[in-house]
């Protein structure tokens, strides 16, 4: 029996706020355990949650790029559970009335057609503390420094139909949120986390199956490998004429594979209720219209314009703005360096293949748009060629130096001395009488072959412009 | 200086103008203190030398020629509002040695006015209750007949003289009937008029911070300097809305009480009667009297304690020995929280916590919750809609004498103990308790509840007729 893959996603990130949700203890990693806590996040008793408005605009910010319909009223309500991660024993959540709901996002289908994912809400709330298991012993020990950080969960309707349009819908998710700067949206960092709910159905059915749940998957490629695990367990199970459990499953990393977590999905009965201590959140039509209208230009939108405004083939700008700060170290380079074609194939390519090797984005390397014109001056100005500047770039990025500093001090000025070049052309053309020859017979594209000897010369270092002038003078003499 | 005989205002003066000094006057205070505890157990707490160093210091503030409005007075707080010197005990035995790292809101504006904090006064377990009976500290004994309970330690530590205002929490009613108890007024603000910070409630939207003295003078002086907008609590926004100067009272000829003669029905004839007397009082005084109906308060009752259930399993459950009490002994985390919390709460905590979660489990919100919130919507209407006829609504203020300090009250009986306070919680409305008469020879008195922000109405017409007749207790100052 063929069957469709129905997945829907389930996305917290973390909001980009100096402080926390409800209190101001700094929102921000620290390495020591319990250090960012106070008595408002630590839930003493008698203390009162202050909603931070940062992260209501944020959360809005989010709701707005994702295109959803935005409650004017909502609250945050009380999720009763008992579990050590949470000091006051329940999580301030927008349970019943989420901020944003009715949203989409655009991506592409597995043949390429354009897809909308349907986002069924956005909510704000407080994140929960860390557990941590004593190495080789009994003890469970507490971090709260993360309890309060404000989070927004993000849950789509069950509209994925492969592990790609997931991948995809994720990429394009974190594309968003990065430019409308909410988010960092970093899953390796937990910046931003995803669950996958999961089920097949025969083809034509409109029922969904018996669903499972994955979770601890810690980068996109994870998400993207478990599911395709777990359909194929599925896909086995249904052909038996076997069922599918409802269960929770754990994705495990180092063995590719899923392990139950819980049994049964049994529903959880958070006992809901509207949190009495917090006023209930009223956004006003100005504060909503303000926050539209301060909507960054997101991806597709920067796209076109790098197309309209810079003549950019399509390509371009597409890698260009795959992420909000390539796409500004782009048109930061433009400024001091003004010709976007030749900075768009330099980020692509060479710049590009810097990041990857060390695993950085645009705006984590020392490397800055300023240094990247320099370069590009300095081709134009025949201090060094294309092939020298290459090399430039890969040291002026490993060692973090000036890019004309590296020139200076590795010795890669261009040579465009006429007398030092004389002698190189004299020797090449003594070297090679038969391209010389075939030259004078009328094969005139031989002077490539004999402007790369003189460059092999000169260590590259050669003016090739120079170089082939010369060249063609002598031979012609 | 006879604390019972002058006015906060007075006796600051005194100690302003340096004829008493606030060392001598705490000093002297102390030792009325332990005297009087011993027998009537008022006191979790006495400051001690905590208090004199206090006074010192506001002698040096007056020696370099300050003014303080409350200089060198003796003040008391209620065990469960966070006092950060003093253990603050939630009236529970586990946390007999807790220190808050911080300090109630309304205690710190007390103190910035002069006054000094010689003790914490005694409540029920985890305040779940308006007798004192369950008091690990034992009952507070009435000063006025030592068979019965004080019903509110604050009201007794007033009635005997060794404070001049205490700070109390008040849910359904604890604060106004320990009040009329003890033959003292004590004021239920309006709600959002006193920030909530530092109490530890078990309601977070009924659990309030009022004030407890001698006369309806020293309620207002206190109140002027407790009110006001704090950041902490978000109740407290409503005083940003709201005009700033006094309430214009109105004259006496003019102002109509509502009294609710159904309400009265509820009462034995003894008691009833005493109240028909005050009425007379009253009326003869030139206060014109109008009949009008408040249907709801036999289900206000029952929604109120629907509400305050759900929100007290959710409030206590941080009590479970990881974050806040000691854990005990167990082979898993659900035994931890089994073990724990039951050793923890007292045996009207856990009473409160089970039925609270009963009646948030899915199925039982419907039915119970969501209806006392309807419920609660409906009582804010019909006393809001009762004052567009009237200034001031008359209500009892207690249905019983206190209970005796020997008996262990049924639950249920202790409960509708708050048939006349816990509607008016529910209103949101300010609310006074004040004396109205006696029976066998212990204080009853009666509440007036005025429109929002209307205190200063409600303690002039105190206060005057108070001094009018001779069921104040303390004769006329």
């Amino acid at each position: 029996m063929e069957f469709e893959v129905v997945i829907g996603l389930e996305v917290h990130v973390e909001l980009q706020t100096e402080s926390k949700l409800f209190c101001s203890c700094p929102n921000r990693f620290i390495s020591e355990p319990n250090f960012n806590t106070c008595p408002v996040c630590l839930g003493f008793p008698g203390t009162l949650p202050q909603l931070n408005n940062e992260a209501v605009r944020q959360a809005l910010t989010a709701s707005l790029a994702l295109n959803c319909e935005i409650a004017y009223f909502s609250y945050f309500d009380r999720k009763n559970y008992f579990y050590p991660d949470m000091p006051k024993g329940y999580q301030l959540s927008q349970y019943f009335e989420p901020i944003g709901s009715s949203g989409y996002l655009n991506i592409e289908d597995d043949n390429g057609r354009p897809k909308k994912v349907r986002i069924g809400r956005v909510h704000m709330e407080e994140d929960a503390g860390k557990l941590v298991h004593a190495v080789g012993g009994d003890a469970s020990m507490v971090d709260y420094n993360r309890v309060g950080v404000p989070l927004v969960e993000i849950v789509t309707e069950p509209d994925l139909r492969s592990p790609g349009e997931s991948r995809r819908y994720l990429e394009q998710l974190k594309r968003i949120l990065q430019y409308a700067r909410v988010s960092d949206c970093k899953m390796e960092e937990g910046s931003l986390r995803c669950d996958a709910n999961i089920s097949l159905r025969p083809i034509g059915n409109q029922t969904l199956g018996s669903k499972t749940e994955l979770k601890n998957m810690n980068s996109f490629k994870a998400v993207e490998k478990s599911l395709e695990h777990e359909i194929k367990r599925q896909y086995d199970i249904l052909n038996r004429g076997e069922e599918v459990l409802s269960q929770t499953l754990r994705w495990e990393e180092d063995k590719q594979e899923t392990i139950v977590m819980r049994g049964k999905l049994e529903a959880h009965d958070y006992r809901c209720f509207i949190d009495p201590e917090l006023a209930p959140l009223e956004l006003t039509v100005e504060q909503v219209e303000k926050a539209r209208s301060a909507l960054p230009e997101m991806a597709e939108a920067r796209a076109a314009r790098f197309i309209n405004d810079y003549g950019l083939p399509e390509y371009d700008a597409g890698v260009l703005t795959s992420s909000r700060c390539l796409a500004d170290y782009f048109e930061t380079c433009l400024d001091s360096y003004n010709n976007p074609k030749v900075v768009s194939n330099w980020i692509m390519g060479e710049f590009s293949a810097q990041l990857n090797n060390v695993g950085l984005e645009a705006d984590q390397c020392s490397f800055r748009p300023k240094e990247l014109a320099e370069l590009l001056q300095m081709i134009d100005e025949g201090v060094i060629s294309g092939k020298i500047a290459k090399e430039v770039l890969e040291k002026a990025f490993q060692s973090g130096k000036a890019p004309r500093t590296v020139v200076e001090e590795e010795g890669l000025l261009q040579i465009s001395d006429q007398s030092e070049l004389q002698a190189i052309v004299e020797k090449v053309v003594n070297e090679n009488p038969d391209s010389v020859e075939k030259y004078r017979s009328g094969t005139t594209k031989v002077i490539g072959f004999l402007v790369g000897r003189a460059m092999k010369e000169t260590g590259g270092k050669a003016n090739p412009r120079l170089v082939n002038e010369l060249l063609v003078k002598k031979i012609e003499e | 200086m006879e604390l019972r005989k002058v006015s906060i205002r007075q006796a600051a003066e005194a100690v302003n103008s340096g004829e008493v000094s606030a060392h001598q006057l705490i000093e002297e205070t102390l030792n009325n203190c332990s005297v009087l505890n011993e027998g009537l157990n008022i006191f979790t707490h006495i400051a001690g030398i905590d208090a004199l160093e206090q006074a010192k210091a506001i002698d040096r503030k007056i020696e370099k020629g300050e003014k303080l409005p409350l200089a060198g007075l003796p003040v008391a707080v209620k065990d469960d509002i966070c006092y950060g010197v003093l253990p603050t005990s939630f009236g529970s035995t586990a946390f007999k040695e807790f220190i808050s790292p911080y300090t109630a809101t309304a205690v710190e504006k007390l103190m910035d006015a002069g006054a000094i904090v010689i003790g914490k006064t005694n409540l029920d377990d985890m305040s779940l209750g308006s007798s004192t009976a369950s008091s690990p500290f034992g009952p507070t004994v009435n000063p006025w007949n030592t068979e019965y309970t004080a019903s509110s330690a604050g009201a007794a530590a007033v009635a005997t003289g060794v404070c001049m205002l205490v700070l109390e929490s008040d849910c359904g009613g604890a604060l106004r009937q320990g009040a009329s108890h003890c033959g003292v007024f004590g004021l239920r603000p309006t709600r959002g008029r006193v920030s909530r910070y530092g109490l530890n409630t078990y309601s977070s939207s009924f659990g309030q911070v009022g004030i407890t003295a001698i006369s309806g003078e020293n309620i207002i002086g206190a109140l002027e300097i407790i009110s006001g907008f704090d950041g902490k609590d978000a109740s407290t926004a409503v005083c940003k809305d709201r005009p700033t100067g006094k309430n214009n009272v109105p004259d006496f000829e003019d102002l109509r009480i509502g009294c609710p003669a159904a309400a009265f029905d509820h009462l034995e004839p003894e008691l009833r009667e005493e109240y028909e007397k005050a009425r007379q009082v009253y009326a003869d005084q030139g206060l014109q009297f109008i009949d009008l109906d408040l249907s709801l308060l036999s289900e206000a009752l029952q929604a109120y304690y629907v509400i305050v259930l759900a929100e007290s399993s959710s409030n206590h459950s941080r009590f479970d020995g990881i974050r806040f009490g000691a854990a005990e002994e167990a082979g898993n985390l659900e035994e931890l929280y089994c073990k724990s919390r039951g050793a923890i709460l007292g045996r009207e905590g856990r009473r409160r916590s089970i039925f609270g979660t009963l009646l948030l489990r899915k199925g039982n919100y419907d039915l119970y919750y969501r209806q006392a919130l309807r419920i609660w919507n409906l009582v804010r209407r019909e006393f809001t809609n009762a004052l567009t006829y009237c200034d001031l609504l008359m209500l009892p203020a207690v249905k019983t004498l206190p209970r005796l300090s020997a008996a262990e009250p049924d639950f249920l009986d202790s409960w509708s103990d708050d048939l006349f306070c816990a509607p008016v919680s529910l209103s949101g409305l300010p609310a006074l308790s004040l004396p109205a008469g006696q029976l066998q020879g212990i204080p009853v008195g009666l509440q007036l509840v005025g429109r929002p922000f209307s205190e200063e109405i409600l303690v002039t017409v105190a206060d005057r007729v108070v001094r009018e007749v001779k069921f104040f207790p303390y004769g006329n100052s």
